[in-house]
């Protein structure tokens, strides 16, 4: 009885991990039911070998340096477009001044892919952190900037009529209604922006750096050590899954006042 | 309630307010055309007329959000120009912060003035306890009734002690008991208050329960098509709906306000 309402509790954790073991389980067993022609073998491997694979460059503080240096890049593109993406989307959605200066800049560039610019920022920032970091908030800034745009534009004309009613002016508004109606948004741009920030480390690390755990990926990739490669692939499926959990988690503290969604049939 | 000199200017006046709406692509709505009352102190006072007459947007300039394209509005003497803390509004659909407490609701307004928060709570708990909210202090609007959302408003119009009232259609969302039950604290709460209340209604029989005078007005473009004296006794309960002086009022009220509302009978 009482391992029953555990497993109904917890459901779709028991099942989601449950299947994540089993494909790992199957994964580790091709080898004892199919012999890899040779030429594959060299890029095949299990996750037991992954698995030593890290704890090897765990110990000789492999990972912990690339993943420093990736880590800086992701918080300081993010940072820097939450900085700027944020008010700037919100002045934009309500000054129609801004909004005719700006809109042709932030459509354009937000239409184009970002990577066309990673030669540009290589020649002019090297291939240091700089040059990483501007890839980033390239990337992460205007998904952040194009939905608070929206959450301003769709806010709730009542609202803001019953705030200015009570004689508010453009900032008491903004903070009052307009910030806390566009949240939703914002926190929806925010998840898009982490995956944004992430896909611009990765990037910039293949292709413009001699650090980080994307050009851990790519060098050990050049040298077939296919164990390490999927080492880095992991870390960052689960670098994912941790962030997004985390805007979950905010998401929710944000918005504690909204209605428990009610459990249906 | 009626004025005790001549001489001295109404409280509040409407003199000859035009407003047209104009967009882009679409032929301009003159929403209301050369639209003129007085209200006096302390009256309660109530707009009934066809939808879309421009009823809403007569409130919203008053309330200070509107500007009319010619004529004067004037409030103790001095023309209106804005919103101010001397009138506080009650929106029909609520109009209440969703991610707000009612407590943080009711404040909005004392909190937007810059009144410090303890004074404000304290403000705001008195107020709970008027409309009988008591013990939803710290509920959020979605944890609510219709009618709960409504006393909500009421109590955050109140906060700021404004001396008008203005109620756009406060009633309508709510059930027939529930409606009933908010009308007679309203009643109740006016006459403690002693505000000036102007109360817009699609419904004849709530503005004869509440009112001093009913303003008829016209269909769009919209007037005052005739102000109608209400001079049934206060306090007024609910078995004097049943009164035939009542109902005599009301078929008045209707027998000016259908002509407005069949197409084609106008003139
Ligand atoms: N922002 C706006 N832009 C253009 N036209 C408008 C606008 N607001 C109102 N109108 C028009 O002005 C007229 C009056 O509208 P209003 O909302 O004041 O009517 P109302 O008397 O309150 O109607 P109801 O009883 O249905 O609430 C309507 O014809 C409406 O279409
Ligand atoms: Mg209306």
């Amino acid at each position: 009885m009482k391992l029953k309402t555990f497993c109904t509790e917890h459901e779709s954790f028991i099942l989601g991990t449950g299947f994540i073991v089993i494909l790992l389980a199957l994964w580790e067993s091709v080898p004892l039911w199919y012999t890899l022609p040779k030429g594959m073998a060299l890029f095949f491997t299990t996750p037991s070998k992954v698995a030593a694979a890290f704890q090897q460059l765990l110990i000789n503080g492999e990972i912990e340096k690339h993943f420093y240096v990736s880590a800086i890049a992701f918080l300081a593109g993010l940072g820097l477009s939450i900085v700027v993406g944020l008010p700037l989307g919100l002045l934009m959605g309500r000054s129609q001044t801004l909004e005719a200066l700006l809109d042709p800049y932030v459509t354009s560039f937000n239409a184009s892919p970002r990577i066309v610019w990673l030669p540009l920022m290589i020649l002019w920032f090297g291939i240091g952190i700089w040059s990483k970091i501007v890839i980033v908030f390239a990337g992460a800034v205007f998904p952040l900037l194009i939905n608070t745009y929206a959450g301003v534009k769709n806010v709730n004309r009542v609202l803001v009529n019953v705030v200015r009613s009570f004689g508010a002016n453009e900032w008491q508004l903004m903070k009052v209604v307009v910030l806390p109606n566009s949240l939703p948004y914002i926190i929806a741009g925010l998840r898009l922006a982490i995956g944004r920030a992430i896909l611009g480390v990765v990037v910039g690390e293949f292709f413009g750096s001699s650090q980080g755990l994307g050009y851990m990926i790519a060098s050990a990739a050049t040298n077939y050590k296919v164990d390490v490669v999927f080492v880095g692939v992991a870390i960052f499926m689960a670098l994912s899954v941790i962030l997004t959990l985390a805007v979950k988690q905010l998401e929710s503290r944000l918005a504690s006042w909204r209605p428990e969604t009610a459990k249906t049939f | 309630m009626r004025r005790p000199l001549a001489k001295m200017p109404p409280f509040i006046r409407a003199n000859d307010i035009t407003l047209v709406f104009k967009s882009k692509n679409r032929d301009p709505v003159t929403a209301l055309n050369n639209l003129s009352f007085e209200i006096e102190r302390g009256e309660f006072v109530s707009i009934v007329g066809p939808s879309g007459c421009g009823k809403s947007t007569f409130l919203n300039m008053l309330l200070g959000l509107v500007r009319p394209d010619s004529g004067h509005m004037q409030m103790n003497g001095t023309p209106i120009k804005g919103p101010g803390q001397e009138r506080a509004m009650v929106f029909q659909e609520f109009g209440l912060l969703p991610w707000r407490t009612v407590t943080a609701n009711v404040e909005l307004g004392l909190e937007l003035k810059g009144v410090a928060a303890a004074q404000r709570t304290q403000r705001a708990m008195e107020l709970i306890k008027l409309v009988g909210l008591n013990g939803f202090e710290r509920h959020y609007p979605h944890e609510l009734s219709g009618g709960m959302k409504q006393r909500v408003g009421l109590a955050r119009a109140l906060a700021t002690e404004p001396e008008v009232l203005l109620m756009d259609e406060p009633f309508a969302a709510l059930d027939a008991q529930t409606r009933d039950l908010m009308q007679a604290e309203l009643l109740q709460i006016w006459e403690r208050t002693k505000k000036t209340v102007l109360f817009v209604t699609h419904s004849i029989e709530e503005a004869a329960y509440l009112s001093d005078r009913v303003i008829v007005m016209t269909a769009r473009p919209g007037r005052t098509k005739q102000i109608i004296d209400i001079n049934l006794p206060r306090p007024r309960d609910y078995e004097m709906r049943l009164t035939p002086e009542f109902n005599e009022i009301k078929s008045r009220i209707w027998e000016v306000l259908k002509e407005e509302l069949i197409p084609g009978s106008r003139r």
